[in-house]
């Protein structure tokens, strides 16, 4: 009796916290144009989890991760995705982002005008609006501003200039942490973020990315280098190739892949 | 006809030959070339009362503190309280008695009028022809406000001209809150302005232009600038049936800077028309244009910006820029950027863009939980921004942008 009592409890925690499912990808086909990208994806993604997805250019990582974040350019065919039960293709952009979804670009836009801490008032108070939430003031922003720009090392200068305006490439993925500081997404994913940083930059803000995991939340992390994995340690690795995940396994095939390329792996393939 | 009633007037002489030149030429059409985008044609089909004796009420559109203003009322022109000394407001004609020896250098000042019909129409008809006359070395602290508004019961023309003559060294910050009341029926606002800023003289002109639908404005801004004058000049055509600004800089001498400030943003069955000119007479000087518009709804925007390098002008530095985001399929735009240059050592630059929002910028800010139309209006409001956040009377800056976020916020429906 006692014992499971004791179970039950650590089993909702489990439930609540950690393994439940996040992301569910089925079968998922996109085109733009007349061009087929993505050719059928299935993946699976459990709060508290890291997936790494790598593979050769072009083979279609960054349209994946348009098409979860809401880019309409592509068309969706075939496949479904399901956020928290939901089917996120049914919501728009700006629904995915109050859903919890993120997107750290791997070519942040430049947003002439608008200062960065301006787009991140907006953002936030839309975000709650969606969520029934009352908006935060002035006070309430600068403090939360100021614990979050601590994540990635960013300075307040940068955050009152025109947003991606004239920013140095590394500059801009340390931006784009550090809105997703700000927005504490449930699922994040990051499109190459270490390309472009230099070797302290990159500590950094796989630091920053490191503090916002919880049991809670999910990140998918686009990369080409195993460097990066060193810090942001993934559960699963997967390889894309053709717009299909043609093999998954756990950290270790990173390392092999960073000796090996993707060779071994494309000639065992049948098609 | 409209002006057939005209032909029964009758002038002075030298006003006269100004009706008859206006007679002759008629309304502009779009077959005449600098208003091939905006015709006047229609104002043949009105039958127009010329010189209204109708009140209107006060619009107080806008209210500066610590300002004298004048107040300008279906035509006619007041004086509300006292300016400062050193200022004078009086009828041309008493001024033109009390400074000959200016008035032989005015009437050489020899203004462009290819096409401006209207103009001599202003001058034969204007029921005031008032001066602001600032004396040598007099720097006003607060603006002078002047409160334009018209309502008629019957269509009526309503014309005014009005000089303003800076003397050597003095300072003067000028607003024109021009506007008509939304319900008035046709007006046709015609209104002339003669600018004479001499040398080591200052000027900020900010002009707000906030008509009805059923107001035609046609603006004539004539500025003559001396010797190491500044000129910072402002036109926000926040609405109105139709305005059409000629804007002139004429650069009679050395070391003279004009800057040129434009925003526009029509809306459904609106047309703002901007023409300038910039004409370097004298080496040495400098003109920075910057015109920006937002068209919303089905609005007609137009830019013909002219600048003049005549051979005397040397070492001219010549800028011109006008940029345009249509905000709706249905909205228009036409740009002309006319550069003549004479001199071979000048450095000139101009660009004209007219675009949509960018989609990747409107995904990227959804992408963070902003809505497509809010994301819109972001990016017009930041785009609009850099041209209001140049007027320094900050009343007035709020006035200009609340009244531009709520035009764009309620043609986007957020
Ligand atoms: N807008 C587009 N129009 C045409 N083709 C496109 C478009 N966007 C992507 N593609 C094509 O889709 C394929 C996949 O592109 P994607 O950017 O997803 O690759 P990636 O795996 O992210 O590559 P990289 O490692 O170089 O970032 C490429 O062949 C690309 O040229
Ligand atoms: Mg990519």
């Amino acid at each position: 009796m006692w014992f499971r009592k004791i179970y039950g409890f650590n089993f909702a925690v489990n439930y609540h916290f950690k393994n439940k499912r996040m992301l569910s990808i089925t079968n998922l086909h996109a085109q733009i144009g007349e061009k087929e990208i993505l050719r059928g994806i299935n993946l699976e993604v459990k709060a508290g989890e890291v997936h790494a997805i790598m593979g050769p250019n072009g083979s279609g990582k960054s349209t994946l991760a348009s098409v979860l974040a809401g880019r309409e350019d592509y068309e969706v065919t075939d496949g479904s995705v399901s956020f928290f039960g939901k089917d996120l293709l049914d919501l728009a952009p700006e629904e995915r982002a109050a859903e919890g979804v993120f997107l750290a670009f791997q070519y942040p836009v430049e947003i002439p005008g608008v200062s960065t801490t301006n787009f991140m008032k907006s953002a936030v108070n839309e975000i709650r609006k969606y969520r029934g939430e009352e908006p935060l003031d002035a006070v309430q922003f600068l403090k939360m501003f100021k614990e979050k720009m601590a994540y990635v090392n960013i300075d307040q200068s940068l955050l009152s200039r025109s947003l991606n305006e004239g920013f140095s490439g590394g500059e801009k993925k340390r931006n784009e942490i550090f809105q997703m500081a700000v927005l504490a997404p449930k699922l994040a994913i990051l499109d190459e973020t270490d390309s472009g940083l230099d070797i302290d930059a990159l500590r950094i803000v796989a630091e920053g990315v490191n503090k916002l995991k919880s049991p809670d939340n999910a990140t998918i992390v686009v990369t080409h280098y195993q460097r990066l994995l060193d810090y942001i340690v993934p559960d699963y690795v997967h390889v894309l190739y053709k717009g299909r995940i043609v093999k998954s396994g756990t950290k270790e095939l990173a390392l092999e892949l960073e000796e090996k390329g993707y060779d071994w792996i494309i000639s065992a393939l049948v098609d | 006809m409209a002006t057939d009633t005209l032909v029964t007037i009758s002038l002075p002489k030298e006003k006269q030959s100004s009706l008859d030149r206006f007679l002759a030429k008629g309304f502009p059409t779009n077959k005449w070339e600098e208003w091939k985008y905006t015709s006047l044609k229609s104002l043949n089909d009105i039958e127009w009362n010329w010189n209204t004796s109708e009140q209107s009420a006060n619009s107080a559109a806008l209210a500066l503190e610590n300002t004298v203003e004048i107040q300008t009322q279906n035509g006619k022109m007041t004086l509300k309280g006292t300016l400062p000394t050193g200022v004078e407001y009086l009828d041309f004609a008493s001024f033109a008695a009390q400074k000959p020896e200016f008035m032989r250098t005015f009437n050489e000042r020899n203004p462009i009028l290819d096409q401006n019909s209207l103009y001599d129409l202003n001058d034969a008809l204007a029921s005031s022809h008032q001066v602001i006359w600032v004396k040598k070395g007099v720097k006003l602290d607060k603006p002078i406000l002047h409160t334009y508004f018209a309502s008629v019961s019957i269509a009526s023309a309503i014309q005014i001209k009005l000089l303003i003559y800076l003397e050597e060294g003095s300072s003067l910050t000028w607003v024109d809150d021009l506007a008509s009341s939304e319900d008035s029926k046709s007006i046709l606002s015609n209104y002339v302005q003669e600018i004479w800023v001499s040398k080591n003289a200052h000027l900020t002109f900010v002009k707000t232009q906030d008509f009805g639908l059923s107001t035609t404005h046609v603006d004539h801004t004539f500025i003559n600038q001396e010797d190491q004058s500044l000129v910072d000049m402002f036109t926000f055509s926040l609405n109105g049936g139709l305005i059409r600004n000629n804007l002139h800089f004429y650069v009679d001498g050395e070391q003279v800077v004009s800057n040129l400030n434009g925003l526009y943003v029509p809306g459904n069955n609106q047309l703002v028309d901007s023409h300038t000119v910039v004409d370097h007479r004298m080496p040495n000087s400098e003109s920075n244009e910057l015109y920006k518009g937002v068209l919303l709804g089905n609005s007609t925007g137009v830019f013909n910006g002219k600048i003049f390098v005549r051979p005397d002008a040397q070492k001219t530095n010549a800028f011109q820029s006008c940029k345009n985001v249509l905000a709706s399929d249905k909205a228009t735009m036409n740009t002309k950027p006319q550069l003549e240059i004479w001199a071979d050592d000048v450095k000139c630059s101009h660009g004209t863009t007219t675009g949509q929002l960018s989609d990747e910028a409107l995904f990227y800010m959804q992408s963070r939980g902003i809505s497509q139309d809010a994301a819109k209006t972001l990016l017009m409001l930041a785009f609009v921004q850099q041209v209001i956040d140049k007027v320094e009377i900050p009343a007035l800056k709020e006035s200009i942008s609340n009244r531009v976020v709520t035009k764009i916020q309620q043609a986007l429906g957020v």
